[in-house]
Parts: C-alpha cells; structure tokens; sequence
C-alpha cells in the first residue's frame, strides 16, 4: 500500500472520527433506545417460543444492520457531496490516485463507520444488563458487519457521485433503505409473516443480511446463511466495480 | 525536454461548446509562462486538462515527459495546482489539510512536518496552523492555496489566478515569492486578469482567445511587435499642425497623439516636423504595455 492511498483512508476515517458525536454516537443512542423502548415493552409481552430467544434480543441484530446500513451510506455520500460542494474533491481528483483507489479510500472510510457502530451496538448489547444477548460465532458476525458496511459505503459513493443534492442523498436512505430496512425482519419473525408477505421479504436483500447476522451472533438460522454471505459478497463486489468505474470515467465529477 | 508539452489538444463539452480548438503549447523547463486571455477562452479547461479535472476530447499533453492519460501518476506528481476557486476542506486545521496535501503525493509525514511548517512560516500563515479554513482571511486562504500546491515540491506550479481578490501588499508579497521560486528552478504556468503581473513576472506569454492560441512567444518581443508605443507633444498652435503622412496621428487640443514602434528612430523626425509650424511646449513618451497587445489581440 502506498503513501498516497494510506493518507487518503486516514483522511477519510479522521473525518467520521472528529466529528463523533455527529457520526457515531447518535447511532448507538437510537439502537439502544430501540432497544429499551421495543425490547422492554414488547418484549415482555411476547412468549420466548416466537424468537427462540428474548424478544430484546431477537432484535439486536436487525437494530445493528439498520445502524450499520445508515452509516455506512450517509459516510459516503455525505463524504463525497460535501466534498463536491466545496470543491475539495479536486485535490483528490488530482492526485496521483487511480480511480479504484479513490473509490476504495471513500468506500473502506464509510465501511469502518458501519463497522464501528455495528461492533459497538453488539458489545453495548453484551453488556447492557437485563439481556441474554450474545454473539455465538464472532468471526462470521465480523464478516456480515464488513460486508455489508462495505456494500452500502460503495452504493453511498455511487450516489454521492451522481447526486446533485442533498436531498437527493437522504431521499435514498428516507425511502427505499428504511422502509426495506423495517420490512427486512429487524423487528419480526419471517414466521409471523403471510405467505404473500414471506415471498416479498425474500426478494428484500436487506433481509437476508439481517438474517445472516442472526444467524452468526443468535445461531437461528429462518433461511440459507450460505446464502446471505453470498449476497453480501455479491452486492458489496458490484457496487465496488460501479463505484470504481465512475471515479475512473470522472462520471459527472469531471467536465 | 520541455516542462510541458500540448499537441492539438482540443476539448467539446456536452453542451457543445468547443472551449479548445486544437492548442499548440509548448512550455520551457525554468520558465515563468504566462497564459492569458478573457474570460472563456480555454485558459482553466487547459489547466484542467492538464491536472486530471477535465477530460481531454482529442490531441496529447505532457508534463516533464509523461503522457498525462498513460503516465498519470507521474505527471500528476510533477505539478502543483493552485486553482482559481478556493477549495478549501472546512473539517481539519489549516496544517492538517496541508499534511493530508503532502501525502497524497507520496511525502511521508515526517518530511511533510517539517515541509508544511516552513512553507506556512514563509506564507505568514503559521500563527494560524491550528485554525479551520472558514476562520480566515480571503487573503489568508489564498495563500494557503499556493502552500497546497507546493507541500509536494513539485518542479511545475500551475497558478490560477493566484492573486484574484488580494490586495495590493499582498499581491507584491506574493509576486516576489513566485518569483523566488520561479529563480530556485521551478516551472510557472500562470493565468491572471491582472495583464500588469503578467508583464511583471512572466518571460515568455502566450495568448489563448475562443479555444485558440494566437500569440506566443517572449513577453517583451510580443508587447514590442504587437503594440505601438504613444508621443505627446504639446504644442501651442496645434491648427497650424502639418505632419508627413507616415505618422499615425490624432489632435485633441493641444497635445498631438503620434503611434510609433520606433520612438528613438522617429521622435527627431516628428520634433523637426512640429517645429516647422509651432513651438512645442512638452513631449512626453508613453512606452506600449503587454495590456496594449492583449487589448489589440483579443480585439477588446
């Protein structure tokens, strides 16, 4: 790894990291209010037979993704439009960067912020009292976090890159990563579903995300974790490529 | 080898706009290159062009050598930017920025520490190493634009209107920076409104009007071919005024206005001339400027 790519990644990473209260605390105040506020007073109402384990906990893993999923997106996107904004990107549209490098510098940068959330949702769940939340398989969790961060960082470059707004950006994440996120099983059982609604999550890829990560933290498996990890794999490679090919082209970002 | 070297470069935007018509620029290595024209006349499309902001639609360039598509990394290494718009990140300190500067082109930190340091003292900015962009003058950030263009110490400095929007202090101050630089080996492009700084510091121009260069060469042989120097005299009876039909000359009021390249060759003539007629009161000799030849280039 070179000089040049290093100091672009730690740029990126520095960035979410000065401003933490911005970018990274919210995220884990609203999972663990989540938490508390469906956890405490569903949860308590709900049988155990349902979930196969807590309710509260049950909804970790979903809460987690919806974190991860945000974050990893707005880190790009925002990265990128407001460095289009203020024209700062010209510095690394000159550098001495490939287009992939410039891609994967924003793409890891937004990563690590999913990644960090993500991580820090579970171990608050670890040790958060009046919970039976834990992670079965760490290696396996680490892996879904990162991909999945890493696909929704790259869609964030993607969009960042196209959007000519900022309400473009939060367009995406209000209507398409929410809704997909709360119909993608974060608060419910596939099971609890109709068949009609069963077959539409199937083709939700957020639900299997969801599912893959209760599987490796839960061990409750609704559907293939195979092919979870495929999915994940195969979004988080494509959306690599696309977002590699536009800072190559200089799609919409160069005249 | 030329610092920089541009062969029928030609770029269409989407829109249609043809902005270069297939440039010829060839830029001596140590030289201070002036590249003026008005506004819209392919002055910042090149400079884009060259550092990787625009895309070129046809024709080659290259810096120190390397092609700047195939060898892009080199070129890029080889060329500072400071562009026309300030462009300065709000996140970080004004040392952190110049830090992230540096690394980006490969300068291991511990270089660029003490890189970054000298430069802001030499910039008289170093008092501000800790504040953000948005807590400084516009003078300041300009400044901090040209320290970002040379963290890397690159052999070629592209300036975009480097002095837009400074006053006069420290423009000067300035000038005579780019100057030193200029003289301790490095390569200057310069683009500038101000024709005067233009005249100032470059030696050798070249003039870029609707996409096409149509002069270029030594700033002063240009300022001499193009433009023609002004003698005023005054004169007590400028009705009874008979001069030779080689003169180009104008009357208003007492003061004869005659154009000439050649004021040492001409003026014993004209005096003579003058004479015959009236009692000269006062001449005065007005030498030609690189504005002159701008003005008479770009028919403004």
């Amino acid at each position: 790894m070179n000089i040049e790519f290093l100091t672009f990644l730690r740029r990126e990473i520095y960035r979410f990291m000065v401003l933490y209260k911005q970018t990274i605390v919210p995220a884990l105040l609203s999972s663990l209010l989540y938490i508390l506020v469906f956890g405490e007073t569903l949860g308590n109402k709900i049988p155990k037979e349902y979930f196969a384990t807590s309710y509260m906990s049950f909804i970790v893993p979903g809460l987690a993704m919806m974190s991860v999923i945000t974050q990893s997106y707005q880190n790009s996107a925002s990265s990128i439009m407001q460095a289009k904004y203020l024209r700062f990107i010209e510095d690394i549209l000159i550098a001495p960067l490939s287009g992939l490098q410039v891609s994967l510098g924003y793409i890891i940068g937004g990563a690590m912020r999913g990644l960090i959330c993500g991580w820090a949702i579970l171990v608050m769940c670890i040790i958060m009292p009046n919970t039976d939340f834990n992670v079965d398989n760490w290696f396996l969790t680490m892996l879904y976090l990162l991909t999945v961060s890493w696909t929704f960082s790259a869609f964030g470059v993607i969009i960042g890159v196209i959007a000519k707004s900022w309400d473009e950006i939060g367009s995406f994440s209000n209507f398409i990563f929410m809704p997909m996120t709360f119909l993608g099983g974060v608060f419910y059982s596939l099971e609890m579903l109709p068949n009609w609604a069963q077959n539409i999550s199937l083709i939700n890829p957020i639900y299997w995300m969801i599912s893959g990560l209760r599987y490796s933290t839960l061990s409750i498996e609704e559907i293939s974790n195979v092919t979870s990890l495929v999915i994940c794999l195969s979004f988080s490679t494509l959306f690599t490529i696309i977002a590699s090919y536009l800072f190559k082209t200089g799609y919409k970002i160069k005249s | 080898m030329n610092a920089i070297e541009i062969s029928s470069l030609k770029k269409t935007y989407d829109t249609g706009d043809e902005a270069l018509k297939g440039i010829d620029l060839n830029i001596k290595k140590g030289s201070f290159f002036g590249l003026l024209g008005p506004n819209g006349a392919g002055k910042t499309t090149t400079i884009g062009i060259l550092t990787g902001l625009v895309n070129k639609t046809s024709g080659n360039a290259k810096i120190l050598g390397y092609d700047i598509i195939n060898d892009f990394k080199l070129a890029r290494k080889s060329i500072g930017l400071s562009p026309q718009e300030i462009n300065l990140d709000v996140f970080f300190s004004i040392r952190q920025i110049l830090l992230f500067q540096a690394g980006y082109y490969g300068v291991t930190q511990k270089l660029a520490e003490k890189r970054v340091d000298t430069i802001l003292k030499k910039l008289d900015l170093y008092h501000k190493k800790d504040e953000t962009s948005r807590h400084l003058s516009g003078g300041m950030k300009r400044r901090i634009q040209i320290a970002k263009s040379l963290v890397h110490d690159p052999p070629i400095l592209i300036l975009d209107e480097p002095t837009a929007g400074v006053d006069i202090e420290l423009r000067h101050m300035l000038w005579d920076y780019l100057k030193e630089l200029n003289n301790s080996g490095k390569t200057i492009l310069l683009t500038t409104h101000y024709i005067e700084e233009a005249e100032k510091l470059c030696d050798e121009i070249a003039i870029i009007n609707n996409g096409e260069i149509i002069k270029q060469g030594e700033t002063k042989s240009i300022i001499k071919e193009v433009s023609l120097n002004t003698i005023e005299v005054e004169v007590d009876k400028p009705s009874n005024i008979k001069l030779s039909d080689d003169f180009d000359f104008s009357i208003i009021d007492n003061i004869i206005k005659i154009q000439t390249k050649e004021v040492n060759k001409e003026i014993t003539k004209i005096i003579k001339e003058i004479e015959q007629t009236t009692t000269i009161s006062n001449i005065n000799i007005i030498n030609s400027s690189l504005e002159d030849a701008f003005l008479k280039l770009t028919n403004k």
